[in-house]
């Protein structure tokens, strides 16, 4: 609720004399924009030249990271999924083949088109499997081509994983007591 | 051949064929200017992707405008609908016709004029060019109601209102000018100024020469008086429901008219193809190397003026309507009506063409229009007098 | 009725029950694992502990005792006074959830309880946020303990609920605790796995995520699910049960507390047999039969075929040859739109149940007890309301047969129009009965899955699964209970009961509490129905 004493009204100002021709006004604009047309253009063309960019932070196409076995990381928590705003994410569990994971994603879909690149599956991964990349120019034919499949976001590991190491690499998952490694010292890691 | 050119007819269809075919090349490359000036006064780039600086782009534009799919709504007035972006563009270019490009030309060399480089000059000189300001409503009136849609609507009546109101400061400034040289016809305008001591219109009524360009301002349609295409307010105005070729058509109208616009101040206020001192651009210089050099000349004038209109635009916002209305009903209208009974009077006693008396009265009229500002309690643009008073609250510690 | 007093609010008890029962149904959330309502009191878990007053040995003063008393274990007593509030008893709960909490492994984002786990839900609310637990924790990897369920030994918090309901429920005793102390943990004897006809029920009561289920295992997270309130229709018991559902799939059931049917518990047939609701064999849409052509109309013309179809047959052959077969598979309300709609185009037509499923006898638990002793009990009808549509046809009087007299009497030509419902998840006209049923000049079949019947029909009907209609069934012991539809049709199809709401001419959109208001117009029995309580009286 608005209180009467937060509204603002905001009157006309009252103009002096002068500023009733206007002309003043308009010359001043004039001179303005006209100062502009001298000075260096901050344009970049983009497929020739590209701007530099963050690593650490920026919200670009996701990857699935895979561990140090090669295997992915992900153990299909769908923490992503419950997290995701724009329910972007699909998901299908099944029983990993591997010794020390519970699950493991079958199925792994990450629909492009629909996320808002907000970065909160990043956030709600408890294993850091799921990473958005300094990746951003991705174009397909097809809203199809868009979803991105589990063996897409694990290309977009290979491609990108020189430029941006995966954050906490020794935490696979919830091996054996199924307690995490001491965490501290695992971020060398980043940048 | 030299004989049939010499046919004032001939060479008013050879001269019409030739100007509208440039023009519509200058017309289109309007828009690239438009995209280039915007971008360059915005700190960018504009198109440079389509050929060389981007100077295909409007061929790949015009392409564009060709090969869209051409839809009329099921629900317009078709005939109208059809019709309408004709009238915009028409009229846009008749305009041209009776503009004086390059002064009287002897073809052959033996000292006698044989043609005038104007595809016509009909004896009404400027009150031609008044009807088709007049007549240029139409194209966005009729646009607007066969649209069928009431933005359209809206957008056709603002243009209407804003027509008509603009319309009487123009045509008082055009008075001014006529009154001052003795001539309706462009030509013989043109040849007053030169006559008048190399002095041209704006020397003597700058203000007048403000007025006129204003109102020029408004019957093109152009930023700050584009209300009749407000996107914010009328999803795009008059040609709101067209596209493809028709909404291209509307489009190149614009610029056509910026074109005649320019070049009816230029005739009325800036000598014309005149340049003072310089030879080649006396009236006395006829030959067809001087008719070229007078085209050129008139043509920079032109293309300086578009560069003023894009510069404008890319710098004023928008005026809303009721301001729109008091700046003619109340500001331009009793300026220029007063300037007109000056100059009158001026006529009257022989100093109409005294650089001292003309500027003068326009310092005067200029004064006490301020003076009358000054007295007056309501602002300009401000509320009206019958309405409640409003309490400003202030935040504590607001400026 | 005692009144105690808890916290210094007073509060009215129900007799005999223990005072961690009376404080939840007070609205008290009290923490508790070992206890519930269903099993014997073991009071092992030591989280319900409560101060009480008692008097003073010597002085006979009433006086706060001492020490803790465990709340699922002291009966409430007039003028009793306990207190949960107080430091000593939070101190109990939070040193016994970093107990709990020892050696679980944290795996709550790959354990499918996570969302629905009071070792969760008690961390937040009673636990602390650390462990002081620095020594490596007790790795007790899974073990599979039975065809339809796993144990994670590490996630278990030995409340022993699971052993107490094989013996007590099950009456089977298949689970037992082994070792003792820091070791214990639950397991199977050799060669004695966990399979026994109601053996799902241990996932229900398991409070943390030690027992699971590998049919819903890995499936959904439970956040996802959404839950509607069911009746089973795998017997005539009527278990009330939720359809935990997601986007249109129906991923488990789980039982409601329903007392004096099912109480907390539901079998395992019930439990896993809904498979056939995502069958991609199942009838979609309606087929129509003009000529030797099929046709699939569309809905908006099937009342006006089946009424001028049946109306052409009945001025042929008169009303007495129409027969309408009401299957037990119905719901009450639709049994009852289809047979008034039939019976107000020929007054004369015979309404008749259908065919009802019967698989051996009676199955009562605990294994071995006497009939009076039963905990619970699977019916051998495999259908949900036979008693509801003859108690339908009873109400509604006019002529009826037996179901094998309908078959000789369409055999015989006695009747040339029939309405054959069937809806039974597992095939069921006989080839007998088809070879009858096909002399008749007009038959409708509506049905979920294709079979000879629908194969010889002019018209053929949609039938759908219980859990996307809705409507009441009558069970054995005559409780009309409703259900909600928990999922929406499968594409092209409508829910019966909308339908043969619209054949039945009338406008809108059918639910089963509209129809049974029109029918409790005519039948007082109808006005009111069992709901199962919305909230169990425990809180797991």
């Amino acid at each position: 609720m608005i209180e009467e004493k937060d509204i603002i009204i905001v009157d006309e100002p009252d103009l002096s004399t002068t500023e009733k021709l206007y002309l003043p006004q308009v010359v001043q604009g004039l001179r303005t924009t006209f100062k502009h047309l001298f000075k260096k253009n901050i344009t970049v063309q983009y497929p020739e030249v590209k701007r530099e960019q963050r690593v650490e932070n920026y919200r670009g196409v996701h990857r699935l990271n895979r561990d140090e076995k090669d295997r992915v990381a992900c153990v299909a928590c769908f923490m992503c999924q419950t997290a995701c705003p724009a329910n972007c994410i699909h998901i299908v569990a099944g029983e990993s083949p591997w010794e020390d994971r519970e699950k493991y994603p079958v199925q792994f879909d990450l629909d492009e088109l629909r996320c808002i690149y907000c970065g909160m599956c990043e956030e709600a991964c408890p294993v850091d499997a799921i990473e958005l990349t300094p990746e951003y120019d991705i174009v397909g034919r097809s809203r199809e081509e868009m979803v991105f499949d589990k063996e897409k976001l694990l290309a977009v590991f290979e491609r990108t994983k020189d430029v941006k190491p995966r954050k906490n690499p020794r935490i696979t998952g919830y091996a054996g007591t199924g307690d995490r490694e001491q965490s501290s010292g695992n971020t060398e890691g980043e940048g | 051949m030299l004989e049939l050119l010499k046919d004032q007819f001939t060479f008013s269809v050879i001269l019409a064929l030739v100007i509208v075919g440039i023009l519509n090349g200058a017309v289109a490359y309007c828009i690239y200017f438009e995209r280039k000036i915007s971008a360059w006064l915005q700190d960018r780039v504009g198109p440079n992707r389509v050929g060389p600086l981007g100077l295909l782009q409007p061929l790949a534009d015009g392409g564009k405008f060709v090969l869209k799919e051409d839809i009329i709504p099921a629900n317009v007035d078709k005939p109208l609908f059809l019709f309408a972006p004709f009238m915009a563009l028409v009229l846009g270019f008749i305009g041209f016709a009776i503009l004086p490009w390059g002064g009287s030309v002897d073809l052959d060399g033996d000292g006698v004029v044989d043609v005038i480089a104007q595809v016509a000059d009909p004896g009404i000189g400027i009150l031609y060019l008044l009807g088709i300001g007049g007549l240029a409503v139409y194209g966005v009136v009729l646009g607007g109601w066969a649209n069928n849609n009431k933005y359209a609507y809206f957008a056709a009546m603002r243009a209407t209102a804003q027509m008509l109101s603009y319309e009487i400061p123009m045509g008082l400034c055009i008075l001014i000018v006529v009154l001052t040289a003795g001539q309706i016809r462009l030509e013989e305008i043109v040849l007053a100024q030169v006559g008048n001591g190399n002095i041209w219109n704006i020397c003597l009524h700058p203000v007048a020469f403000i007025i006129l360009l204003t109102t020029v301002f408004a019957e093109t349609n152009r930023t700050p008086f584009d209300l009749a295409e407000a996107e914010q307010e009328l999803i795009g105005g008059y040609h709101t429901e067209y596209g493809a070729l028709k909404f291209g058509m509307f489009f190149l109208g614009e610029y056509a008219h910026m074109i005649t616009g320019s070049g009816m101040v230029i005739v009325l206020f800036l000598g014309g193809w005149h340049l003072p001192w310089i030879p080649g651009l006396q009236p006395e210089d006829v030959s067809i190397g001087a008719m070229l050099l007078k085209m050129s000349v008139f043509g920079a004038k032109i293309a300086v003026f578009l560069f003023f209109f894009m510069w404008v635009r890319w710098t004023l916002p928008r005026f809303r309507f009721d301001q729109l209305m008091r700046l003619s009903w109340k500001g331009l209208m009793p300026i220029s009506l007063a300037l007109m009974c000056y100059t009158s009077v001026l006529v009257y006693a022989g100093k109409a063409t005294s650089l001292a008396w003309c500027l003068g009265g326009e310092l005067g009229v200029v004064f006490i229009v301020l003076a009358i500002n000054a007295m007056r309690t309501a602002p300009i643009t401000g509320r009206q007098r019958n309405m409640p008073a409003i309490t400003v609250h202030k935040p504590a510690g607001a400026p | 009725m005692p009144k105690i007093i808890i916290d210094g609010t007073e509060i009215e008890a129900r007799d005999g029950v223990p005072v961690l029962q009376a404080a939840l149904e007070s609205g008290l959330d009290i923490p508790h694992y070992c206890y519930h309502p269903g099993l014997s009191i073991v009071a092992s878990c030591r989280l319900c502990l409560m101060e009480m007053k008692l008097p003073h040995p010597q002085t006979k003063e009433m006086g706060w005792a001492p020490k803790l008393f465990p709340s699922c274990q002291t009966p409430v007593r007039e003028g009793m006074e306990v207190r949960f509030g107080t430091e000593k008893v939070e101190a109990n709960q939070k040193t016994c959830m970093e107990y709990f909490l020892l050696n679980h492994p944290l795996d709550c984002p790959v354990c499918d309880q996570a969302g629905e786990c009071h070792l969760q839900d008690y961390s937040y609310k009673f636990g602390s946020a650390e462990s002081r637990m620095y020594e490596q924790k007790q790795v007790n990897p899974k073990k599979d303990i039975g065809p339809k369920t796993l144990l994670y030994s590490d996630r278990c918090v030995m409340c022993t609920r699971c052993v107490r309901f094989a013996n007590e429920v099950a009456g089977t005793g298949e689970l037992c605790v082994t070792n003792r102390g820091g070791r214990a943990e639950i397991d199977v004897f050799p060669g004695v796995p966990l399979d026994n006809g109601m053996q799902g029920n241990v996932v229900d009561i398991c409070p943390v995520g030690a027992l699971l289920d590998k049919d819903f295992m890995f499936k959904q997270r439970v956040w996802f699910l959404k839950g509607g309130d069911s009746i089973c229709p795998g017997c005539s018991t009527g278990c009330a049960i939720r359809v935990d559902s997601n986007e249109n799939v129906v991923h488990r059931l789980k039982p409601r507390f329903n007392p004096g049917v099912n109480d907390w518990w539901m079998c395992d047939a019930g439990r896993f047999d809904f498979k056939y609701v995502h069958d991609v064999k199942r009838i979609a849409k309606p087929r129509l039969r003009r000529g030797q052509e099929s046709d699939t109309p569309d809905w908006s013309e099937i009342p006006d075929i089946v009424r001028y179809r049946f109306e052409q047959h009945i001025a042929r052959r008169g009303g007495a040859s129409v027969a309408v077969v009401l299957s037990p598979m119905m719901a009450n309300e639709e049994a009852w739109l289809l047979a008034t709609y039939i019976r107000s185009l020929a007054p004369e037509a015979t309404l008749l149940l259908g065919h009802v499923p019967i698989e051996g006898e009676d199955e009562r638990y605990p294994v071995g007890c006497n009939d009076d002793d039963a905990k619970f009990t699977i019916n051998n009808e495999k259908c949900p309301n036979r008693r509801g549509v003859e108690m339908l046809i009873e109400q509604l009087g006019g002529s009826t047969c037996a179901f094998e007299v309908f078959a000789k009497k369409c055999a015989d030509g006695e009747f040339t129009a029939a309405w054959v419902v069937g809806g039974y998840p597992k095939g069921w006209p006989t080839k007998d009965l088809t070879k009858s049923v096909k002399k008749c000049e007009l038959l409708v079949a509506q049905d979920i899955f294709e079979n000879e019947l629908t194969g010889e029909a002019e018209i053929v009907l949609p039938a759908c699964a219980w859990v996307e209609r809705d409507g009441s069934f009558t069970n054995a012991g005559g409780k009309i209970q409703p259900f909600e539809r928990a999922i929406d049709p499968i594409q092209g199809a409508r829910r019966d009961g909308q339908y043969l709401f619209e054949i039945a001419g009338n406008e809108g959109l059918y639910s089963g509490e509209r129809v049974r208001e029109m029918m409790a117009d005519k039948m007082a029995a109808y006005a009111n129905v069992a709901e199962a309580p919305l909230k169990p009286a425990h809180q797991h």
